[in-house]
């Protein structure tokens, strides 16, 4: 099955393996958010559906690891939700990540684009 | 399966892989929430509790697992090993080198020499041509046999502890503590013969172990253990590599081999280490 961006999600997955903690970084850079939430906005940003059996054990991960710390609360009159934030290390990280990020992505489209243009 | 029961089957299934209650708590509450806010059915946002709980595992362990250390001294080393039964080859040329703190993996297609390749490692077996170094005690797991049928698994244990020269309480105290890491609570009055498949098995493993030898040959060790003893044997062998031992495992399970520090293919064509 193929997304709105017409890559198919086996490839969409792929792609996504190695870059979602540093997406999920980055989402809560802006504001703490809890698991859900982060499926939304990542749905939103053109990601594709992430499933909460991939989101959380990401989430585990950059938590076991420091980079983010976890919280229980009362949701509005819904349940109680586990909100994450960015620790300061988790900040340092997700500067760092993005930039080589960034530069790997840059090589791959230079290439790409290099391919596509020359004769 | 309504959400109610896989959130059931999730906590069961943490907690089997040893994880503290606190902790599987906290993941199935979050996993519950998440169901509630997405109104998504369990068995799609998350898959089956098994494999949900082993992503959630395995997202824990690379943490718990203390940073490796740099690989020690040789402990085995194997050159140039040849095997032939009349006029069939089974093993050509082989080598492998293992240092304190490794895992070696040999795998192969079915008659492919692994076996016979381990029992020369262990000494149990010549080789036509080739040597076999060992540096320090030895323990060996042979895929099956290896038990005395009308001995119980005590007697197993003090018959191993006393040629690794431990008193007979120490052997049998070291044998139980070793079966309860695998689950397996030894009855006092059954003999080997009487045991199932899998618990043979846990028994050449606890014997193999037993005293904490040097070096480490396993030849699949876990045939006939059930899922959860499978997974508590690959966590023993990161167990002993991290305190120092060298490990080789004959397997032909593929699904460990990105955390182990060398494979040998032993399939005809292929014969390399790969570090």
């Amino acid at each position: 099955m193929d997304g709105p961006d017409g890559v198919d999600q086996d490839r969409r997955g792929q792609w996504l393996r190695g870059v979602l903690d540093v997406c999920v970084l980055a989402l809560l850079a802006r504001h703490e958010s809890y698991g859900y939430e982060l499926t939304q906005a990542l749905d939103r940003a053109g990601l594709g559906q992430i499933q909460g059996g991939t989101l959380y054990p990401v989430l585990l991960r950059l938590q076991r690891t420091g980079l983010v710390a976890a919280h229980w609360r009362d949701g509005e009159g819904g349940p109680a939700r586990k909100y994450y934030r960015l620790t300061p290390s988790g900040e340092e990280a997700v500067r760092r990540l993005s930039r080589q990020w960034r530069a790997f992505a840059g090589r791959v489209d230079d290439l790409l684009l290099e391919e596509v243009t020359s004769p | 399966m309504t959400d109610e029961r896989w959130l059931h089957a999730l906590g069961q299934e943490l907690a089997r892989h040893r994880l503290t209650p606190d902790l599987t708590h906290h993941v199935v509450a979050e996993a519950a929430a998440h169901l509630r806010d997405s109104g998504q059915p369990a068995l799609r946002a998350f898959g089956t509790p098994q494999g949900y709980a082993a992503a959630v595992v395995e997202s824990l362990a690379s943490q718990h697992r203390p940073p490796r250390r740099p690989p020690g001294r040789v402990r085995l080393r194997a050159s140039q090993i040849t095997k032939r039964y009349g006029r069939r080859t089974v093993l050509g040329p082989t080598d492998l080198t293992v240092r304190a703190g490794e895992v070696a993996a040999i795998v192969g297609a079915n008659g492919c020499g692994k076996s016979t390749f381990l029992r020369i490692c262990a000494g149990l077996l010549s080789p036509d041509s080739g040597e076999v170094v060992v540096d320090g005690v030895l323990g060996y797991c042979p895929q099956n046999g290896g038990t005395y049928d009308f001995l119980l698994p005590e007697e197993h244990f003090v018959l191993v502890g006393a040629g690794r020269g431990l008193d007979r309480a120490r052997s049998r105290r070291l044998g139980r503590s070793g079966a309860a890491t695998l689950q397996w609570e030894p009855a006092r009055d059954t003999q080997a013969r009487h045991l199932s498949g899998g618990t043979r098995q846990k028994l050449n493993l606890v014997m193999a172990a037993l005293g904490d030898p040097d070096v480490l040959l396993l030849d699949e060790p876990y045939q006939g253990f059930d899922r959860g003893a499978y997974l508590d044997f690959w966590q023993h062998v990161w167990r002993w590599r991290d305190e120092g031992r060298a490990i080789v495992v004959v397997t032909h399970l593929l699904n460990q081999l990105d955390q182990v520090d060398q494979v040998l293919d032993l399939t005809p064509g292929t014969r390399e280490a790969a570090a």
